[in-house]
């Protein structure tokens, strides 16, 4: 008949310490490098762009005009061209605002009315003057600026996305 | 708290009596640490699996899009090298482990009545896992992956008769391409795993039923035994421990570099394969002609046949290896011959000149450049600048180029030549290649 070899309590509760802590150092190796695997792109902010999208002297004082945005942005490993639409004002003072074509409200886009003479977005109503600024509807906050700036007559935008519903810009 | 939440659950699931049977299995002759590489292999795919799926999260599996996923997961996503480097070292342990493991239970007989499906069992999880080896080693999409998997699959296209269909199975279609790489990820990523996870059950229940060997010596085996669980748990733990630790150290201090995307159009590109397979690729190098289907496909068809039924081929009930004189002369014989190739392989490769990498990326950039608007290079490009196909032979001085890129006219005045902005990596790169362009006179 064989001998079975009994260990001491001691020695048993040892050798399941160790191992215990043998699996628990490779879990950790493991969780630490994979946590950062999965969270690390995903909360990295999307980086935009300068992009020109026309030249200033096709605006005129107070017309919003629709320009078109292409810029690259980086979507995850791809590269992409990114095209919006986005709203172009010449100020009375000169200065040029630039309008993301995304309404506040829910994110719908909204039309220039130039009969009007006001932003009108189709979903909810919401209603805005040729300044940004809530004029009807349920608009929390007025239209969203892009940056923007003039180069040798050029006009360069960064595009910008930013939540909707909250009364002041936040940009995603 | 915990020991009442175990009270509640061993009430309904009687996990007594299971961790009784799972952990307090006896081992003849007790633990030893000879007894570990079974555990090892088991850990080991278990951090391939692992590691996988991590890498799916970001990998995707198409020509167009495979090389850039990688290259992102390598460079972009934090630890994405790492992770990568431990799926691409892990690949390599699991080999070695599953090596060990096929030894140490050849050597103790441990495959004898009553454990020969265990072995058997064995053998058909080593050709699984060198299924993983051969789909995973196209996923990359890089140059080595490409002409690799172009080779192995032609290697298919040699059985007679049906070498023509087979071929085209595996592939997906008449050549090499997106198919094959979506069949590949598909078979690497679903249908082995699924397969090898059935295996691995019925390699532990048969184990199970038949028991550990143990030592080869009866009597040392009927004087005691020692229960699995902790001596032997603990031994299986300190060695997976180890394990991990080895193939991170390897995962963070090897970087394990990307070809070149896969080219089709690339004839000159070498491939090699992984370790693994080496000694064979070697072994097929000697075999030309019309030996050519008795070395790729009739003998190794008879040798995995062979060791598949190994069990049931050696009659000899003796388990002590000094009395297996001719079992341990076969398998000491095979293990000479696989490792001589396996050396004159790896001493081949060392001596094969290698093509730097900085080179092919200098290549870019002078394309990128439009260097060859004004340069000529083996009778392509413009005639505004001197011809460049064997610069290297009249300028072989790194520093001249590279003074000469930055600023032309500094080191040949008069010159017409503009200056490019160049930064440091970009500028030895190209100068690593114009080093490249000479005749093969001055090549050493």
């Amino acid at each position: 008949m064989a001998i079975t070899t009994e260990l001491t309590e001691t020695r048993r509760s040892f050798f399941a310490w160790i191992t215990g802590l043998a699996t628990s150092l490779i879990g950790l190796g493991l969780a630490v490098p994979f946590t950062g695997y999965v969270i690390a792109p995903a909360l990295k902010r999307r980086e935009s762009s300068w992009a020109t999208v026309g030249t200033i002297d096709r605006l005129r004082t107070s017309e919003p005009t629709e320009l078109d945005y292409a810029g690259t942005v980086r979507d995850g490993w791809r590269t992409v061209t990114a095209k919006k639409a986005i709203w172009a004002v010449k100020q009375p003072t000169g200065a040029v605002v630039v309008f993301s074509p995304i309404c506040p409200h829910l994110g719908c886009g909204f039309r220039w009315d130039s009969v009007e003479r006001a932003f009108k977005c189709p979903c909810h109503g919401s209603v805005y003057d040729v300044t940004g600024k809530v004029v009807a509807g349920p608009a929390p906050r007025s239209l969203d600026i892009l940056p923007s700036k003039v180069e040798q007559g050029n006009l360069l935008v960064m595009y910008k996305e930013f939540k909707s519903g909250l009364d002041h810009p936040v940009e995603l | 708290m915990a020991e009442k939440l175990y009270k509640w659950l061993d009430a309904r699931l009687k996990l007594t009596s299971l961790s009784h049977t799972l952990l307090d299995e006896p081992i003849p002759g007790g633990v030893s640490w000879i007894y570990v590489f079974g555990s090892a292999t088991l850990f080991l795919f278990c951090l391939q699996a692992t590691t996988g799926m991590f890498l799916a999260l970001y990998y995707v599996p198409s020509p167009d899009t495979a090389y850039d996923t990688v290259q992102f997961i390598q460079h972009e996503v934090l630890f994405g090298w790492f992770v990568r480097g431990l799926h691409h070292w892990g690949a390599s342990a699991v080999m070695v482990a599953i090596g060990l493991h096929l030894l140490q239970v050849y050597l103790f007989g441990a495959y004898k009545r009553p454990r020969e499906l265990l072995w058997m069992v064995g053998v058909c999880l080593l050709l699984i896992m060198m299924g993983f080896g051969f789909t995973g080693y196209l996923l990359p999409w890089d140059q080595n992956a490409y002409w690799a998997t172009q080779v192995g699959t032609n290697m298919v296209a040699s059985v007679p008769l049906v070498g023509d269909v087979l071929v085209r199975v595996l592939r997906g279609g008449d050549t090499l391409g997106a198919l094959t790489l979506s069949r590949f990820f598909a078979v690497h990523t679903l249908f082995l795993p699924a397969l090898i996870v059935f295996g691995i059950a019925v390699h532990l229940f048969l184990l199970r039923r038949v028991g550990p060997a143990g030592p080869w010596s009866l009597e040392q085996a009927r004087q005691r035994s020692e229960p699995f669980y902790p001596r032997q748990v603990y031994m299986d733990a300190m060695v997976m421990l180890g394990v991990f630790l080895l193939v991170a150290t390897l995962a963070w201090t090897v970087e394990f570099p990307l070809a070149d995307r896969a080219d089709p159009a690339d004839h000159t590109f070498t491939p090699v394969p992984e370790w693994y397979f080496l000694f064979f690729y070697q072994f097929l190098k000697y075999m030309s002609g019309p030996l050519e289907p008795l070395a790729t496909w009739v003998l190794p068809g008879l040798f995995i046949l062979g060791l598949l039924l190994w069990p049931l081929i050696d009659h000899n009930p003796e388990r002590r290896p000094s009395s297996r004189p001719i079992a341990l002369a076969a398998g000491g014989a095979f293990l000479l011959v696989v490792f001589a190739l396996l050396g004159v392989s790896l001493w081949n490769l060392y001596t094969l000149p290698k093509t730097d990498p900085s080179v092919a990326r200098g290549k870019a950039i002078f394309a990128q450049h439009q260097c060859v608007a004004c340069h000529r290079i083996h009778g392509d490009g413009g005639m505004v600048g001197p011809d460049l196909s064997y610069v290297a032979d009249r300028r072989p001085d790194r520093q001249w180029h590279i003074k000469h890129l930055r600023n032309p006219q500094s080191v040949s005045p008069g010159s017409i030549m503009p200056s490019f902005p160049l930064n440091e990596k970009d500028l030895n790169d190209l100068t690593s290649y114009l080093l490249n362009l000479k005749s093969e006179s001055h090549k050493s």
